[in-house]
Order: structure tokens, then C-alpha cells, then sequence
């Protein structure tokens, strides 16, 4: 992955609640295409890290540079609405539970952001809405309201209202874990669509055959630190760091 | 035990009684409006801001809710104008006085919708890189207005109702026209029946309607 042009870069991030601290400096470099998947039992801070790669959650101290967008948390005055929003249109994120706005239609909730946030011409975000509909299967519920919908189909609605900004990064935090199981697949099948279009990604989950499938790598995060990171081969396959086999085989238990 | 009723003799003062009837529905459009206003921005305040503006916005809000509305109105009337020192007409003093009543309770019903609203919605519209304005109007107040409706025509309900205490000071509201027609017919039965009844009139087909948006707002929840 070396020779891929770098799109996302964190560097030693810190993040505390209160006297908890939660991220004990990681640091992660995602190329542009490249798919990355953190995995951890909860209360790594893997979520919490994910959510510091937009932003939504502001890190102590660190840098975080994603295309031409450069933060340094070390200065004292946290980073401006205006600069948030400027981050964050270029970077997708997928919640675990979707996070549709209930007032909308399908087909409003994605328009939202392009008319809203970019301006663009009406008929032409509603011909992009569309197309993204229809690539992740929902082309026959553009009127219906999100209340009508399963999880799996809110969950494609999250993320064709995510793709409508024309993202650089896509990120994806636990996007099935709220789903049925019957229901996760049709939404796994979307995202490796994006992976196979050469979307960069960085994904939190806990499916681990789609995590060995789907990544370019997988990196492993205990007690707020990255423990390893490496190829889907060496991480899930033929793990050697003792708390990631452990960590591996109490989750083929519970999960068949 | 025989009252003989009389309802024909009121006839000649039904112009008064429509007179007052709009002199209610006045105040209480532009109470209710101004209210509204008042409401609206003391209600985001409550939600999102620092502490020096806060602190005398809640001050605001509990004072008006917990006095009661005709020692506000008396006060506005003959206490304010000798504190700052220029003098208020009736109308004036009853507007200033309903508007922030209904203003403090109205701030309450903002900020209880506006915080029902969950945060990921709010997550929502930072990750796809709206700022946080256009978020509050476009994709958090218009859940919170759904979440407000009963509790926003139940306390529009009162303010019509309330709008009768500005007969105190001699403002020809309905209530005080009644009492004026009181005092030339000696016939309070008839007029105050009357008069009760206009006022249902108004509100009765007023909550119908608030039920019905109700019920087609609620369908998309």
C-alpha cells in the first residue's frame, strides 16, 4: 500500500471523556482506494476513533489530514463550524442506526445535502439521487418515508445519502449491527460494490469473514491503541498477538 | 323558581358583543404570534448557549411562569410605567403582558421538541456537512414543531381563554363588553351564557383542527 497516494492521515490522536481516556495516541494512514477495517471488543475506541475522522468527535490532541484539509489539535482553539462542515462534505459517514431524517421521503434525504450544502441545480441532484438509488437497489421507494422501510433498506438509504456528496472517504460505523440477520447481507453486498469501485474506506465492524473478504487491512485496537495492523491474512487468518487470538476466538463462539 | 330567559333583549348589543369578540381574537393573534417569537428564541437559548445569556433567559421564563397573569397585567399597567417613567396605554400594557406569558410557557414546549429531537439527527446533518443553523431549521425544527403540537394548542387554548383578564383595565374584550351590557340590561344569565358560549365557539372546532393536523403530522413519524 505504499505506492498508493495517501487520501486520509491521523496522526497520535488523543481523545479523553472526562478522566477517561479513550484514544492513547493512534495514528493511521489510508491510501486513496484503499479499505481499512478496525476491529476491538467495544470500549476499544474504535467507534470513537472513527467518529474523530470527521470530526464529530473533537480529538485533545493530534493531526488529522484528509485531502487538503489539515487539522492540528495540539492549538488551542478547537476547529469552527465552517470548517467542520468544509471536512465533512468530503468525507460519508454510515451510522449503526441509520440516522434517516423521518420528515423526508427517501429521495428528499438524499437531496438534502447536495441542494443544501452544495447548491447544485435541482434536476440535476435529483438525476444523481436516482442513480444512487437505483445502485443500491431502491429505486421503486423514492417516495416512501423512512418509517416504511426495513432496516436494511434504511441502512442503503444512509448510504446513498452519504454518496450523493460524491465522498472521498466513505466511513462505516457498525452499519449492521442494529440490523436482523437476514437483513445484514444485502447491505454488506452494497458496500463491497463501493470497495470493488475503488471507494476509500474505513470501516468498524464486527463481521469478521466480510472484514478478511472486503479490506485491504485490518487493524486491531485494544485499550485505545492500534495493537496491529496488517494484511486480512495475517490479522484474522493467522493472528500472533496473544489478546487478538483471544479476542478472535471468544467472537467465533458467540458468533457462528 | 321560574326564570323567565330573555335572549331577544341582547339583540341590540350584538354589535358590541361582535365588537368584542374581535377585540379577543385580536389579542390573541398577536399574543400568540409575538409569543411565538419570544418562545422560539428563549427556547434555543435554553438549549444552546453560554451561561451569561442563559442565566437571564431562564430568569425571564420563570418569572413569567410563575406569577400570576392578572398581577402581571396590573403590573405592567400601573407599576412599569411609573419605573420607567412614561405612560402605557391598557391595549399596550395587556399586549406587553400576554405576549411574554405566553412567550415563557411557549419557550418550555421549544426546548422540550427541539431536545426531543435524537442526536444522531443532528450527527446526521454534520456528516453529510451542513452547519449547524440550517441543521436546527431544516432537519431538527421540524421534528421538534411534530413533537410540540398538542402541547402548543393546549397553551394557545389557554391564551384565548386568558385574553378575558384584560377586562380589568377596561379593555372591550368580549368578557368586558359583556359586563358593560350587564350593567344597562341587568340581565347577567343571558349575556354571560352568551358569552361563554361564543368563546367555545371559537375554540371548540379550534382543537378539532389541532387534532386533525395531529394526526396527518404524526403519520411520517
Amino acid at each position: 500500500m505504499n505506492e498508493r497516494v495517501s487520501m486520509l492521515q491521523a496522526t497520535d490522536i488523543h481523545k479523553s471523556f472526562g478522566a477517561h481516556h479513550v484514544l492513547k495516541g493512534v495514528s493511521l494512514s489510508v491510501g486513496k482506494g484503499e479499505v481499512v477495517t478496525l476491529i476491538g471488543a467495544s470500549g476499544s475506541g474504535k467507534s470513537t476513533f472513527l467518529r474523530c475522522l470527521n470530526l464529530l468527535e473533537t480529538p485533545q490532541s493530534g493531526r488529522l489530514q484528509v485531502g487538503a484539509h489539515a487539522f492540528d489539535f495540539a492549538a488551542k482553539r478547537p476547529p469552527g463550524d465552517a470548517a467542520l462542515a468544509q471536512l465533512r462534505r468530503d468525507i460519508g459517514m454510515v451510522f449503526q442506526h441509520f440516522n434517516l431524517f423521518p420528515h423526508m421521503t427517501v429521495l428528499q434525504n438524499v437531496l438534502e445535502a447536495p441542494l443544501q450544502v452544495k447548491g447544485m441545480a435541482r434536476a440535476e441532484a435529483g438525476d444523481l439521487a436516482r442513480d444512487l438509488l437505483a445502485k443500491v437497489g431502491l429505486a421503486d421507494k423514492v417516495d416512501a418515508y423512512p418509517s416504511r422501510l426495513s432496516g436494511g433498506q434504511k441502512q442503503r438509504v444512509a448510504i446513498a445519502r452519504a454518496l450523493a456528496m460524491k465522498p472521498d472517504v466513505m466511513l462505516f460505523d457498525e452499519v449492521t449491527s442494529a440490523l436482523d440477520p437476514e437483513l445484514v447481507g444485502e447491505v454488506l453486498s452494497v458496500i463491497k460494490t463501493l470497495a470493488a469501485d475503488g471507494m476509500t474506506m474505513v470501516l468498524v465492524t464486527h463481521e469478521m469473514g466480510f472484514a478478511a473478504e472486503v479490506s485491504d487491512r485490518v487493524g486491531f485496537m485494544l485499550e485505545g491503541a492500534m495493537a496491529e495492523i496488517g494484511p486480512p491474512a495475517e490479522i484474522i487468518r493467522k493472528p500472533r498477538n496473544e489478546r487478538l487470538k483471544a479476542f478472535l476466538e471468544r467472537f467465533h463462539r458467540h458468533t457462528v | 323558581m321560574s326564570y323567565a330567559w330573555d335572549f331577544g333583549a341582547l339583540a341590540p348589543y350584538a354589535g358590541l358583543i361582535a365588537q368584542g369578540l374581535l377585540v379577543t381574537l385580536a389579542f390573541t393573534v398577536a399574543t400568540v404570534l409575538a409569543g411565538l417569537a419570544i418562545g422560539l428564541v428563549a427556547g434555543i437559548v435554553r438549549t444552546n448557549a453560554p451561561r451569561w445569556i442563559n442565566v437571564p433567559v431562564v430568569a425571564y421564563i420563570e418569572l413569567f411562569r410563575c406569577t400570576p397573569l392578572l398581577v402581571q397585567l396590573v403590573w405592567m399597567y400601573y407599576a412599569l410605567p411609573v419605573l420607567v417613567g412614561l405612560a402605557m396605554s391598557p391595549n399596550m400594557a395587556c399586549f406587553l403582558a400576554l405576549a411574554l406569558y405566553a412567550g415563557s410557557f411557549y419557550a418550555e414546549i421549544f426546548r422540550g421538541g427541539i431536545e426531543a429531537v435524537d442526536r444522531g439527527q443532528w450527527e446526521a446533518g454534520m456528516a453529510v456537512g451542513m452547519r449547524r443553523g440550517k441543521i436546527f431549521r431544516r432537519i431538527v425544527l421540524p421534528q421538534a414543531v411534530r413533537v410540540m403540537i398538542p402541547s402548543f394548542i393546549n397553551q394557545t387554548v389557554l391564551q384565548l381563554k386568558n385574553t378575558s383578564l384584560v377586562s380589568t383595565i377596561a379593555v372591550g374584550d368580549l368578557l368586558y363588553q359583556g359586563s358593560v351590557i350587564t350593567a344597562a340590561l341587568y340581565r347577567p344569565l343571558e349575556v354571560y351564557s352568551v358569552v361563554a358560549i361564543l368563546y367555545f365557539v371559537v375554540l371548540y372546532p379550534l382543537t378539532v383542527a389541532a387534532q386533525h393536523v395531529e394526526r396527518r403530522l404524526g403519520v411520517h413519524r
